[in-house]
């Protein structure tokens, strides 16, 4: 095993949102493509909820590079809080209108009514729970002119339920949810993972049994495993550059090993 | 770069802390399991010397039920007693059997002390009555079980005596003796032969022809019996002596001769000495 396969590993599982990193899971698939079936619909608006670290943002990266070649699409990955700003980015974004001054809701209305785009833009709104009542009141009256269609994502939080029932119930057509993985998934998630980059000797490390225990501090939360992984490979990579790698073994992840990951990452409370 | 050694440090806090719990829980059920089985085993002797304490008064209950059981069969047997005293032609053997029924019976249930004793006053007046003459006397051994109901291993062993030294023999002795001249008792006697084919009923009925001087039917009798049972050996003799009274003194001789080889009989063989000497005839 050559001395830099930890730390190949350990970056590996960086949290950071490229859609080059997305796994193929069975069940992930199967959402992403009715996802991507419901931007071909006519649709106003599409709901994609779940609780934090289930994989939203990889979701609409995706979606937005795979459907950037086709049609036109915009990824918010972070949300414009100000409306006037909301407004003037879209209409350059969209219309390739530059406004000065300040834009308001009839102004920008104005201008979606007057365009002459053949196909309905898709507007990407990643962490949408972070819009005001009032804006997201706004998105709502612009998705029901058919003008622009919105993909939005919400933490599934009391509050985003209520924003669901209350402003979209009647609007958003379609609504998916994104749950965290069972444990087989997340062996085939971590396998598939380093594989992609080519580690194949701490791909195969990882038994039933480690995974079951990895599952057991992250209840398959891709943020969470993604956090100890990153933890455990370097941990492997710290050992390893202590010369006590033998005392730890590397046929197989121990429990003490992803334990230890746990505690640092704050998974376990010790 | 980590800082491994502080991290082994606190997983081993976290270690020894997870496993608190079941070393708790642990502790715990091999308290209770202890204390459990010290309670057991204390609760134990208590309950042993409860049990021992218990059981004679669960015999004790076992009495007063087996007494209200036998209540009854003593009554009839009291009945039946005071029907032959009403009748004193009623062939006595009947009782002597029944009482003995009613001994083993006893056996079994373990009668109690006072219940006995209670039978023993109520049946007193009858013993008294019945005892002015000898006819009583078989009588008599019939209530005996009374005192025997007191103590059960007696009665055991008195049947068992009575077993060995075969009692319906000897009793139907003591029965010829008083009943001379009841032909009718004869006549019920082989009714009760003819029921149950038993030979001490077949040797009595012998008997007492025999006595009666009507020796063809106590030849018969005697035949009968021992073709029941031949080894009786009075029933031989009385078979022997009536071929004698009936003239076939050598069909006798031969009869006790062969009967003699096979039982080595003593008085066989003064009978035959007897017989052939004439001195009997």
């Amino acid at each position: 095993m050559s001395s830099s396969i930890f730390t190949t590993s350990k970056e590996v599982f960086l949290d950071v949102v490229n859609h080059k990193d997305y796994v193929q899971l069975d069940r992930v698939s199967t959402i992403y493509q009715s996802l991507k079936d419901s931007i071909k619909k006519p649709l106003k608006m599409i709901l994609l909820y779940g609780k934090p670290g289930t994989g939203k943002s990889m979701f609409l990266t995706k979606l937005y590079n795979d459907l950037s070649s086709s049609q036109i699409v915009h990824l918010y990955q972070t949300p414009i809080l100000d409306e006037s700003e909301f407004y003037k980015t879209l209409a350059q974004d969209i219309f390739s209108i530059k406004y000065s001054g300040e834009l308001n809701f009839t102004q920008f209305m104005k201008i979606v009514n007057k365009s002459d785009i053949e196909s309905i833009p898709v507007v990407l709104l990643d962490e949408a729970q972070l819009y005001s009542d009032v804006l997201m009141e706004k998105i709502r009256l612009l998705s029901d002119t058919r003008t622009i269609k919105f993909v939005i994502t919400l933490h599934k939080t009391e509050k985003e339920d209520l924003i669901a029932k209350e402003h979209f119930q009647t609007r958003i057509w379609e609504t998916i949810e994104l749950e965290n993985s069972s444990p087989a998934e997340l062996k085939i998630y971590v396998q598939k993972k380093l594989m992609k980059a080519n580690c194949f000797d701490t791909a195969n490390m990882f038994n039933k049994k480690s995974i079951h225990t990895i599952y057991k501090f992250t209840h398959g939360n891709y943020r969470d495993t993604n956090k100890l992984l990153y933890t455990l490979f370097d941990l492997y990579a710290s050992y390893e550059e202590n010369r006590q790698l033998n005392s730890i073994g590397t046929a197989n992840v121990p429990t003490k090993l992803i334990e230890m990951a746990a505690i640092h990452t704050g998974l376990i409370n010790a | 770069m980590l800082d491994i050694r502080d991290l082994e440090k606190r997983w081993l806090h976290y270690k020894i802390k997870s496993y608190i719990p079941h070393a708790v829980i642990a502790l715990s059920v091999i308290i209770i399991l202890s204390i459990t089985l010290f309670v057991w085993d204390s609760s134990d002797t208590p309950k042993q010397l409860a049990a021992q304490e218990k059981t004679p008064s669960i015999e004790k209950e076992l009495d007063i039920e087996s007494i209200i059981s036998q209540n009854s069969s003593l009554k009839t047997q009291t009945h039946t007693t005071q029907a032959t005293i009403k009748s004193p032609k009623s062939p006595k053997p009947i009782i002597i059997k029944e009482t003995t029924t009613v001994a083993s019976q006893k056996m079994l249930m373990k009668p109690s002390l006072n219940f006995m004793k209670k039978m023993q006053n109520e049946t007193s007046p009858y013993y008294n009555e019945s005892n002015h003459n000898q006819m009583i006397t078989p009588k008599k051994r019939v209530i005996k079980p009374k005192p025997v109901i007191e103590e059960t291993q007696e009665l055991v062993v008195e049947e068992i005596d009575t077993q060995k030294e075969n009692p319906t023999i000897e009793k139907v002795h003591k029965i010829n003796i008083e009943r001379r001249n009841a032909k009718n008792d004869i006549a019920e006697i082989i009714t009760r032969f003819k029921k149950n084919n038993n030979p001490a009923l077949s040797l009595f009925v012998a008997k007492k022809y025999y006595e009666l001087g009507e020796y063809k039917k106590s030849y018969n009798y005697a035949l009968l019996t021992n073709k029941i049972n031949n080894e009786i050996e009075s029933s031989w003799i009385i078979f022997a002596k009536s071929l004698v009274k009936l003239g076939e003194k050598d069909m006798a001789i031969k009869t006790l001769k062969a009967y003699i080889r096979s039982s080595h009989s003593n008085n066989a063989q003064l009978l035959l000495d007897e017989i052939k000497s004439g001195k009997f005839r």
